[in-house]
């Protein structure tokens, strides 16, 4: 290949779809951690048995494959990847090999840049291996089961990404995808990646690193890898992700393609995918995070930067959608990006966690825009509204949090506050600019937070001068 | 009849144990034995292969729950070349012993399904077994040890439980004494199975109606090149005599020729088998169950250990051969041609099937042969005998081999349908029984 960038960066990122059963028994791929339960003859490998393929992970790999805009193979074909290793129950992996369920997909960056997507497969998820003593301490190791036959797409890029910061926002965008198809569970599944990088300098020597889980730490890994690049000789070889101490170990030096021996798997009928069934899933493909994206600049002209975090989470974006039928884009991106987006941050939830009354959240909103309450009182009825649900109207109603707009009344209380805080006045005529705000703090008191804090400070100002 | 004093000389068995789950059915009081390489649940299972000693299944093979819930009884599993590799189950695995021919005890019983079919010959009760054929392994002994070798079509009786050989290429079967046992058992074994993705899912036929029907006006081909070089003077004998039987009763009796399957066959099933058998034969490696040794070393090394004291020689050169076959490199000129010439060859079966009903040839070559000849074989003269059984199995066809002839050791007649179309075997064979 002809590269041109000063670093070249492909993915192949393994993606388990969260089905209830696992891809060829009907063995559950969540519930009990008891090592070695959520197993039966067939992802045990028992001799005798037979896998059959799970039609609902079928169409959840078609989902990926078709929102990634791949071409889908007309028939479905699995393969056998034979290589011995103590967490494969057969010592060969059910994957695809010759025909992959779809190709030449693309996705794009959060720059608009178009990453190229090779292939989209599907494969088994194979045992986990417990070291109990630490990977290099311990004399043994145990294998546990559970995982063995779980359902795993494996999306491969072409080598377009040219930083570890655009590796990093890939991952970000496929995990958007992957939620807005609800076929992942960001929770309970992993993601992980493997990362080719190689550098002009070291005329693109190409490196693989394996086993780099989530798309914080793809872009740790890469950045380290290649610092140690310009650092160092480089060889074609394999490296480790040790994200515990942040570096990479080679783990092989290969100096020619590794042998799997692949066989069509000949438990497995090739099956035609039929274009009813395509055409179905196409259909009830939802609008995506960067179709969202666009339409939100387009439409609510709001700033594209606003619009793609928005969208980058399903939930939000569809709140947002909500919210922008009875108040301003405006009021609601600073509601529905910021205020909301702090508040869940305090308190380590996500909007899914929360189940937030979207109807009450949208009731506040409207109640800051018709300036009924003030912002401060409205930070602490979200706070709550997180918690609970209720009546937003009412509650205001019943602990009078009405803004105090009637500048009549305003003006009495500060003077009233003026009168109680002869200190503070002399102070500031005297030039502390920080006894005004003590002033102007009586009167939020007062009001209980209902005042206008920005009102309260003209009034002061215009009764001090 | 004592098993075990039977079982003594002539080695037909690798378990001998009852099995029975219910009193009634259709099947009540019918005797089943299995071939080793057929799970029953918690009886060892362990496909004559020192590697598998110790295996109980889990679960029962799909056919074994579908004859158990029909009142039949398992009485054990038979001995065979281990993993079904071998046509004379003389591949016996490590510390098993080989079969011996029931009328001659030295000569084989043909394999790889050697002691079904040579229990079937000497028992005195009313029994059926449950063989399985990859290349040939029901039709071969059948005809060696004098029963009938029924093979279904490829899918037609579920291979859920089945301890894979060639995945694509295995079928369950039957061998029994007569057609009509192998016609009763076949009514309730065959149909679909969601738990084996090959199973075929098409109606079943009431096989038994088909038993004694006239065969007037049937079309029936001789495969030419079964009756030129290398086949026996009685065998061919003994097949133009029930040819002419055939003629006397109606059927109208032409030669065919299948020159690729002839020329290409052998090969491409040895190619396919063993790759496919290579990679089947991966997960046996000491650790889940089967064989043990003390664990030492790294993985690599413990396997490799296990691998090396528990298999046999033919286990590991089928090993050897299927890994090379399927290697970047050599992939393409061996493992991908081979599956391209087997569609070739199932074409050439099937535009055959346009004009006949059925096909016939002799089973096997030869009578079974002494074992002390057998020995003297090369593995590639071993490939070769199976040069008239490999044809149907690879292209998935139903077949059945049935005794014919007066002599004392027996002689096999093979007759093979297209796919699906076991009554019209089942018409045919009954006739050349009577």
């Amino acid at each position: 290949m002809n590269f041109t960038s000063d670093i070249v960066i492909g993915l192949e990122i393994h993606v388990q779809l969260n089905t209830k059963t696992k891809l060829f028994c009907s063995c559950p791929t969540q519930g009990s951690e008891e090592p070695n339960t959520r197993t039966c003859e067939v992802c045990l490998g028992m001799p005798g048995s037979k896998p059959v393929l799970n039609k609902a992970a079928l169409e959840y790999a078609l989902k990926l494959a078709l929102a990634l805009e791949c071409e889908i193979s007309s028939n479905l074909t699995f393969s056998r990847k034979s290589y011995f290793y103590p967490d494969l129950a057969k010592n060969y992996q059910i994957s695809q090999y010759e025909i992959p369920l779809g190709i030449k997909g693309k996705l794009h960056l959060k720059s608009g840049k178009t990453i190229g997507i090779t292939r989209v497969h599907m494969e088994e998820d194979p045992a986990a291996l417990v070291h109990p003593n630490g990977m290099v301490d311990s004399k043994f190791v145990l294998i546990d089961y559970n995982r063995s036959g779980n359902p795993l797409c494996e999306v491969v890029t072409e080598p377009e990404l040219t930083s570890p910061d655009e590796a990093r926002d890939f991952m970000k965008q496929l995990i958007a995808v992957l939620n807005y198809l609800k076929i992942f569970d960001q929770d309970n599944c992993i993601i992980k990646a493997d990362a080719n990088i190689s550098i002009k300098e070291k005329d693109y020597t190409r490196v693989e690193i394996k086993n780099i889980t989530g798309f914080k730490e793809i872009e740790r890994a890469l950045n380290y890898e290649l610092e140690r690049q310009k650092r160092e000789d480089v060889v074609q070889e394999t490296r480790a992700w040790d994200a515990e101490t942040g570096v990479t170990r080679s783990l092989r030096k290969k100096e020619t393609e590794e042998e799997y021996g692949y066989i069509i798997d000949p438990d497995l009928t090739t099956t035609k995918i039929e274009d009813s069934l395509i055409n179905k899933i196409k259909q009830d493909l939802p609008e995506l995070a960067r179709d969202k994206a666009l339409k939100f600049v387009e439409k609510h002209k709001i700033r594209e930067e606003d619009a793609l975090v928005l969208s980058q989470e399903k939930e939000l974006a569809e709140l947002f959608e909500k919210a922008v039928e009875h108040v301003s884009p405006t009021l609601a991106v600073s509601w529905i990006r910021h205020e909301l987006n702090r508040v869940l941050n305090y308190n380590k939830k996500s909007l899914e966690e929360v189940k937030l009354d979207e109807v009450q959240l949208i009731n506040l909103l409207k109640l800051i825009e018709k300036k009924t309450i003030t912002e401060n009182v409205a930070q602490k009825i979200l706070e709550k509204l997180i918690e609970e649900s209720f009546d937003v109207e009412d509650y205001v109603k019943e602990n009078k949090l009405n803004a105090v707009s009637d500048s009549g009344e305003l003006k009495t209380l500060c003077e009233e506050a003026i009168k109680e805080s002869s200190k503070a006045v002399e102070d500031y005529k005297s030039g502390n600019e920080k006894a005004f705000h003590a002033i102007v703090g009586v009167v939020m008191r007062k009001t209980r937070g209902a005042a206008n804090p920005a009102e309260v400070q003209k009034i002061i100002k215009e009764l001090l001068e | 009849m004592n098993l075990e004093q039977l079982n003594q000389e002539y080695h037909c068995f690798n378990i001998i144990q009852d099995l029975q789950e219910k009193e009634e059915g259709k099947l009540k009081g019918l005797k089943i034995s299995v071939k080793d390489s057929i799970c029953v649940k918690d009886m060892e299972s362990a496909a004559g292969s020192k590697m598998l000693e110790g295996y109980k299944p889990v679960f029962h093979a799909t056919a074994v729950q579908k004859v158990l819930n029909e009142g039949a009884t398992i009485i054990g599993k038979t001995s065979q070349d281990c993993f079904g590799f071998g046509s004379f189950s003389m591949n016996t695995g490590i510390g098993f012993s080989q079969p011996l021919n029931p009328i001659d005890k030295t000569r084989v019983t043909g394999g790889s399904s050697g002691g079904s079919a040579c229990l079937t010959k000497l028992a005195d009760f009313d029994h059926v077994s449950f063989g399985e054929s990859t290349g040939g392994s029901i039709a071969c002994p059948a005809a060696y040890c004098g029963v009938v070798g029924f093979t279904p079509t490829y899918g037609r009786i579920s291979r859920y439980g089945l301890i894979d050989y060639g995945n694509s290429l295995d079928k369950l079967g039957l061998i029994a004494k007569t057609v009509k046992q192998c016609a009763e058992v076949l009514e309730i074994v065959a149909g679909h199975d969601e738990k084996d993705s090959t199973s075929i899912d098409a109606p079943v036929d009431q096989y038994t109606k088909f038993l004694n029907k006239d065969i007037k006006g049937l079309k029936i081909g001789i495969i030419k090149e079964s009756l030129q070089e290398g086949i026996e003077s009685e065998v061919k004998a003994a097949f133009e005599l029930t040819i002419n039987k055939l003629k006397d009763k109606g059927a109208i009796v032409e030669e065919v020729s299948l020159p690729l399957t002839f020329k290409y066959g052998i090969s491409v099933y040895y190619l396919i088998a063993m790759c496919e058998a290579s990679t089947n034969l991966a997960k046996l490696c000491g650790i889940r169950y089967g064989a043990e040794e003390k664990p030492e070393g790294n993985f690599n090394e413990y396997f490799s250990k296990v691998r090396s004291e528990n298999f046999n020689e033919e286990a590991k050169r089928r090993i050897i051969l299927g890994t090379f076959a399927r290697m970047s490199g050599f992939r393409d000129a061996y493992y991908i041609k081979a599956a391209k010439i087997r569609t070739l060859i199932i074409n050439e079966y099937k535009e055959l099937f346009k004009n006949y009903d059925v096909l016939v040839s002799p089973t096997m070559p030869n009578v079974a042969p002494k074992i002390e000849d057998v020995k003297k074989l090369t593995p590639l003269q071993n490939y070769m005998m199976d040069v008239l059984v490999c044809g149907p199995n690879l292209a998935g066809l139903p077949h059945i081999s049935i005794p014919v002839g007066e002599q004392t050791l027996p002689i096999g007649f093979m007759i093979m349908g297209d796919h699906l179309q076991e009554s019209k075997i089942i018409q045919v064979a009954s006739e050349v029984e009577k």
